[in-house]
């Protein structure tokens, strides 16, 4: 059974080669997505810190997305 | 309906979505892969080579999709200007790359064994090498034009010349004579020559598929409207 499973009667090679390019760029693009979304994020919240208070509070209440950035940022730290 | 894709508006929606992707999608990717490799019987011509299919067939399914999306998006940008429908077809470049790409190289290790080569320079081969062209142009423009509305201009450009190609593709096994297959399901008809017991795992594993291009395409689109929202920072 098992073995049936690997070799798949000759065509192990191409099947399984598929599959694992497949999974690894798959796995590659998500992980490459995901850090350049966390350094966006990041930087964002960052340069949010760095403004005045007066400036800040500006952004924060014009900017919906600015919010919700700067309070996840502020709870992971 | 502008305002419905409005980026600060979605923007709370797609936390909540990355989660409850995130918590089905390895459920589904193990019960897809469990069908695709072990539970579909083989082919009675093509053996066990024709498992390749459940990675194959959904790649090149998704790659026209994204191409076309990005083109009516592209066109709907040139006729209502909306910024954000820019964003989106930024956010889906990416994955139709991906998988176009990966339709390529699974088609290319499943025509060794069946056709007995690993490339031929036939209609649906040769037009889908086009279609990687204009993905690879659509996103060279926008990373090398610095001109951000230049930028959007000519990739728009792009990806409507670029529609042209993808009639070419799907009746390209109907119009020349190739060694690809010709279609085996209809989706406007809803038609399908497969068996059920094949039918399933792919279904299945374009579900995967699917699933695993809304979280690289959520991830991309919030990665774009911060960008945006950070250059207005620096405006101030």
């Amino acid at each position: 059974m098992i073995q049936n499973l690997i070799f798949m009667n000759g065509y192990g090679f191409f099947v399984w080669l598929s599959f694992a390019i497949t999974l690894l760029a798959c796995v590659i693009v998500y992980y490459k997505t995901y850090r350049t979304l966390q350094k966006y994020e990041k930087a964002f919240a960052k340069e949010l810190k760095n403004l005045s208070a007066q400036e800040r509070k500006k952004v924060l209440e014009k900017s919906k997305v600015a919010v919700q950035v700067f309070a996840s940022y502020n709870k992971s730290i | 309906m502008i305002n419905f894709i409005n980026p600060s508006k979605i923007f709370k929606w797609i936390e909540k979505l990355l989660n409850f992707i995130n918590s089905i999608f390895f459920i589904i990717l193990i019960v897809g892969l469990t069908f695709a490799l072990i539970i579909s019987p083989p082919d009675y011509l093509q053996g066990d080579s024709v498992r390749i299919m459940y990675v194959h067939v959904p790649s090149a399914w998704i790659s026209l999709a994204s191409f076309t999306c990005i083109a009516l998006l592209s066109i709907l940008t040139f006729l209502f200007k909306v910024k954000n429908l820019n964003l989106i077809s930024k956010s889906i470049a990416p994955i139709g790359l991906l998988f176009t790409i990966l339709a390529i190289v699974t088609g290319s290790l499943w025509g060794k064994p069946t056709w007995g080569t690993w490339w031929a320079w036939d209609a649906r081969l040769t037009s889908m090498i086009v279609l990687l062209l204009f993905y690879i142009f659509f996103i060279l423009s926008q990373k090398m034009i610095k001109n951000e509305d230049r930028a959007n201009k000519i990739s728009g450009l792009i990806a409507i010349i670029g529609i042209i190609n993808i009639p070419i593709i799907k009746y390209s096994v109907d119009w020349w004579s190739t060694l690809h297959q010709p279609k085996s399901i209809n989706l406007l008809s809803g038609s399908s020559s497969i068996h059920s017991s094949m039918l399933l795992p792919l279904s299945l594993m374009l579900l995967v598929l699917l699933l695993y291009c809304a979280l690289i395409f959520l991830m991309k689109y919030k990665t774009e409207i911060i960008r945006i929202k950070r250059k207005n920072i620096k405006r101030l």
